[in-house]
């Protein structure tokens, strides 16, 4: 994320929260790496529901090509008492909002296409990437990383 | 390319586990499950048919811990073996770090092993990867049975000389670290190439 994106990104996610009566908001990757949350979390296996999403999301869009579309970039999945709402924010960042009142969704999409248009400029940093990249660069990363590897995957 | 963030300090590799159907991708990947702390591991979630066959895909996320103030995951992934999943497939390998084969060493699954292999590399180079210069492991699973193939058949028919090769008895976790440990090894030493 950009400077000063990670205060900005988690407050937009609870605005989703609060504007739209939602459960919880989540950034994740198409990769299924989850970025931020907002709202109840602590019921739900973040980490597995990001790899999830992602997945689903992936084979949704092979399945937009076979009917000649790009991609979807909404999906949504009612449940009997819960709700998935699920968009594109950038490439490569969607949105997931888990919210309760099916009567709700307009508010939901409100509230998430405001957000997406705020959100998308704080998400795109190559430069932290990169910085990041280059902090890791050292031969201690390495050493370090395979140290722990031989120490916990061991027979 | 793993997924990196500055303002997270954190750093999540993606391992795959490709291979023929019922070669022991999933009972690797349980294994690894087992064997590991839960403060280390997530929870494993499997995407199963009836007859426990992967559908889609199982996942566990491994947490190494901190380095250089970097928390450190390998996302681990199972693909679908049966051959009329391949869109499956490729949507599983898309961002992946690195690959652990996964071959049956039944004789009789010997053309199996030949031609997932093959599909794993027609994979690969969709997304612009050469096999050759990716994190590549082979383990040659159920080596417990009575009749296996020869260690390096698969290696001769594949062009595979000079990759880490192991062999495993993945039910009782015989050689599924070992595989691990190689193939993340190899992962994180790409990354600093």
């Amino acid at each position: 994320m950009a400077d000063g994106a990670e205060d900005f990104v988690k407050g937009a996610l609870a605005g989703v929260v609060e504007d739209s009566g939602a459960i919880t908001a989540m950034l994740i990757t198409k990769e299924g790496v989850l970025l931020a949350a907002a709202g109840k979390t602590s019921s739900l296996n973040t980490a597995a529901m990001a790899a999830l999403v992602a997945g689903m999301y992936s084979a949704t869009r092979e399945v937009a090509r076979m009917v000649g579309e790009k991609q979807f970039s909404i999906l949504l999945q009612q449940g009997e008492t819960r709700h998935l709402h699920i968009s594109l924010v950038t490439d490569v960042v969607m949105m997931v909002v888990v919210f309760e009142d099916y009567t709700r969704i307009g508010r939901v999409r409100y509230a998430v296409r405001k957000a997406t248009e705020d959100l998308a400029p704080y998400l795109v940093s190559s430069e932290d990437v990169q910085r990041a990249r280059d902090e890791l660069a050292v031969d201690t990363f390495k050493a370090g990383t395979l140290r722990l590897i031989d120490r916990i995957f061991k027979e | 390319m793993p997924h990196i963030s500055y303002r997270n300090r954190e750093i999540a590799f993606k391992l795959v586990y490709f291979g023929p159907g019922w070669s022991g991708k999933t009972t690797n990947v349980t294994f690894i499950h087992r064997s590991l702390p839960p403060s280390r591991r997530g929870e494993m979630v499997m995407l199963d048919t009836d007859q426990e066959r992967t559908l889609f895909f199982d996942f566990l996320p491994v947490e190494l811990g901190e380095i250089e103030g970097y928390s450190v995951r390998f996302n681990i992934y199972t693909v679908p073996g049966q051959l009329y999943y391949e869109a499956t497939r490729r949507l599983i390998l898309d961002g992946a770090d690195g690959v652990a084969y996964v071959a049956d060493s039944q004789p009789s699954r010997l053309e199996a092993d030949i031609v997932g292999f093959q599909l794993l590399r027609e994979n690969l180079e969709s997304y612009g990867l050469s096999w050759r210069s990716f994190p590549l492991v082979l383990q040659y699973n159920k080596r417990d049975l009575p009749e296996v193939i020869p260690l390096g058949i698969l290696e001769r028919e594949l062009g595979l000389e000079g990759i880490p090769v192991f062999e495993a008895v993945a039910v009782a976790g015989n050689g599924v670290l070992e595989t691990l440990r190689a193939l993340s090894g190899r992962v994180v030493e790409r990354f600093q190439m």
